[in-house]
């Protein structure tokens, strides 16, 4: 009984400890700077309001810039222009604030993160996010894209920075299904075992001098090689990374086509 | 008088005589062996008549209850060349399979208290005792993969070995239990027995005690005891072939032959247990005191070990998780 009182206890405890969101007040900067027209009236509103909310919860602006024409800059210089001049940022101006941008004239996207988003959406999960969000962009539904960009962002920003937030062990799967596996596993031996266990080897009965290895051989015959090539680190699409804007803001980042 | 497995010697209960095993001379070996299925015997004490299965060769007296060995059925052939005599006494049996029925995991709370012991019997079950030799000729072919990267590559370099094993194994005193009423899994099971007590055979070794005949002989049991040494004659050489990433036996052959077989009695401790209107049965080591047999299982405790031991793990992995930087959900 009261083995039940301390588990329970336990997991209240473990209920409440997440709470320490501080709900601020909710910001009205411009959160999507469509310059493409890629999404309908309804959709940005709808997109907006979902923006806001994980916004309040992260304390970081997640804006989403689309372009049809960077004049000529790459994607990375555009967005860190972008972030210079409009000084976007939940907390102040050029605060935490992480930006998708879409490039429809090169069809390229770049992820980017200044600040606290910097910290917690570093380049590594940035790519981690790129990967999931291609597929939208590639069959042109923007509005989900964006989406998915804020809400896998969101998840990420649960892990202290600097580790895998895709690392196994944090996913609930994982923990059921090796919870009870272990159980499985543990609780089948005690059943097995239960009727006594054999407990001679093949040690027991043999006769230690006179049993031996009267002949043995080991020639080596042939060698095959075969090679492969090493699997590249990022997307072989991908590729960029951060860097520090010209007005002195330095972001994570992640660049790719679809 | 009756066999006391504290001393090792005879003794009668009454007068507290004890008599030395090793002195007695053999006087019952020329008696010869008839086949009867079931056969009368009279008692030497009280003079009353038994009756007993064709198997027995060692009883207790209905009537009286003196211990009655039936030496006919222990000459000639069916003479035991050894004997391992008993040295946990049946007291001291009862409190080893109570201490065991305690430590059950799984089983049921009332059968934990072992309250319901209907019968323990001290019985020397017949076995063949085999001295082996084993030649085993293995071909195989072994592989040791080494990987390097180089470049933009990553290498996977695997050399092939032509195993070749010439091994002799000699085993000896291997068991196998012969007779035909015990379970073959159950009696291996009680393995290993100390042999440095064994014993030259002497009827007084089983006055107080069953005892059975052999059914089966050493031929007939051959294929049995080939079996049960495969599996270390298989670990052996496994054992001699080392350094090797894989290895794909071509080609085993394992030819066993008996160099020498013997009939021995060994001690065992037969416990009938009724639980839940169902006769369970035991064994334990007479010598060691092993126990083993199936006991019930309580569906209750296994459900409550695999909730504690999945939700303990599910716990400490939420913990792993969270000390790694991951939070709880």
């Amino acid at each position: 009984m009261k083995k039940w009182i301390f588990l329970s206890s336990f997991i209240l405890m473990i209920f409440f400890l997440p709470v320490t969101w501080v709900f601020a007040a909710t910001s009205t900067n411009q959160i999507i700077y469509d310059h493409a027209d890629l999404l309908t009236e309804a959709d940005k509103t709808e997109l907006e309001s979902i923006a806001r909310s994980v916004a309040d919860k992260r304390e970081t602006d997640f804006i989403l810039l689309t372009t049809n024409n960077t004049d000529g800059k790459t994607i990375e210089r555009y967005t860190e222009d972008f972030y210079d001049e409009t000084g976007p940022g939940y907390d102040k101006k050029h605060g935490n604030t992480a930006i998708l941008t879409i490039d429809m004239g090169n069809r390229e996207v770049y992820l980017s993160g200044f600040y606290k988003a910097d910290e917690y959406l570093d380049s590594e999960r940035l790519d981690l996010i790129r990967n999931k969000i291609t597929p939208y962009l590639t069959n042109g539904d923007y509005g989900n894209a964006y989406r998915i960009f804020i809400e896998t962002a969101d998840e990420y920003m649960d892990y202290r920075p600097g580790v895998n937030p895709e690392n196994i062990l944090f996913k609930l799967w994982f923990q059921v299904v090796a919870s009870i596996a272990l159980g499985v596993i543990i609780v089948g031996l005690m059943a097995m075992n239960i009727g006594g266990k054999i407990t001679v080897n093949q040690r027991t009965y043999m006769d230690p001098n006179k049993s031996r290895v009267v002949q043995k051989g080991d020639t080596y015959i042939r060698t095959t090689v075969s090679k492969r090539r090493k699997p590249s680190e990022n997307n072989s699409r991908g590729g960029g990374g951060g860097g520090i804007s010209r007005g002195g803001h330095s972001h994570s980042g992640s660049k790719g086509s679809f | 008088m009756a066999y006391d497995s504290e001393t090792g010697k005879l003794s009668c209960p009454s007068c507290g005589r004890k008599d030395n095993i090793e002195d007695l001379n053999e006087e019952f070996i020329t008696t010869t062996f008839s086949q009867d299925e079931a056969r009368e015997y009279q008692c030497e004490n009280c003079g009353a008549v038994l009756i007993t299965d064709a198997d027995t060769t060692a009883t207790s007296c209905s009537f009286c209850g003196a211990g009655v060995v039936l030496a006919d059925r222990l000459s000639g052939e069916l003479a035991p060349a050894k004997v391992i005599p008993f040295t946990i006494s049946k007291e001291e049996a009862m409190l080893a399979f109570r201490k065991w029925c305690k430590n059950g995991l799984l089983t049921p709370q009332g059968f934990m208290t072992a309250d319901r012991v209907k019968k323990i019997s001290g019985m020397y079950v017949p076995f063949w005792m085999y001295d082996l030799n084993s030649k085993a000729k293995v071909n195989a072919v072994g592989t040791k993969v080494r990987t390097y990267t180089r470049g933009d590559y990553i290498y996977t370099e695997t050399s092939f070995y032509d195993i070749y094993r010439d091994i002799d194994l000699h085993y000896v005193k291997v068991p196998v239990d012969a007779s035909e009423k015990m379970n073959d899994e159950l009696m291996d099971k009680l393995e290993p027995y100390h042999y440095d007590q064994l014993k030259d055979f002497k009827t007084p070794y089983l006055a107080g005690y069953l005892a059975e005949k052999y059914n089966y002989n050493d031929q007939e049991l051959f294929s049995r005891v080939k079996t049960k040494v495969q599996s270390f004659i298989d670990s052996y050489i496994s054992s001699t072939i080392s350094g090797y990433t894989t290895v794909n036996y071509k080609d085993k052959q394992i030819d066993t032959s008996k160099t020498r077989s013997f009939y021995v009695l060994l001690p065992v401790w037969m416990v009938y247990y009724d639980f839940n209107k169902q006769e369970h049965t035991f064994a334990m080591n007479g010598q060691t005191g092993k126990v083993v047999g199936k006991p019930p299982i309580s569906y209750g405790k296994v459900a409550a070990w695999f909730s504690g031991i999945a939700g303990g793990a599910f716990i400490s992995l939420k913990l792993l998780s969270f000390m790694l930087g991951g939070g709880f959900w």
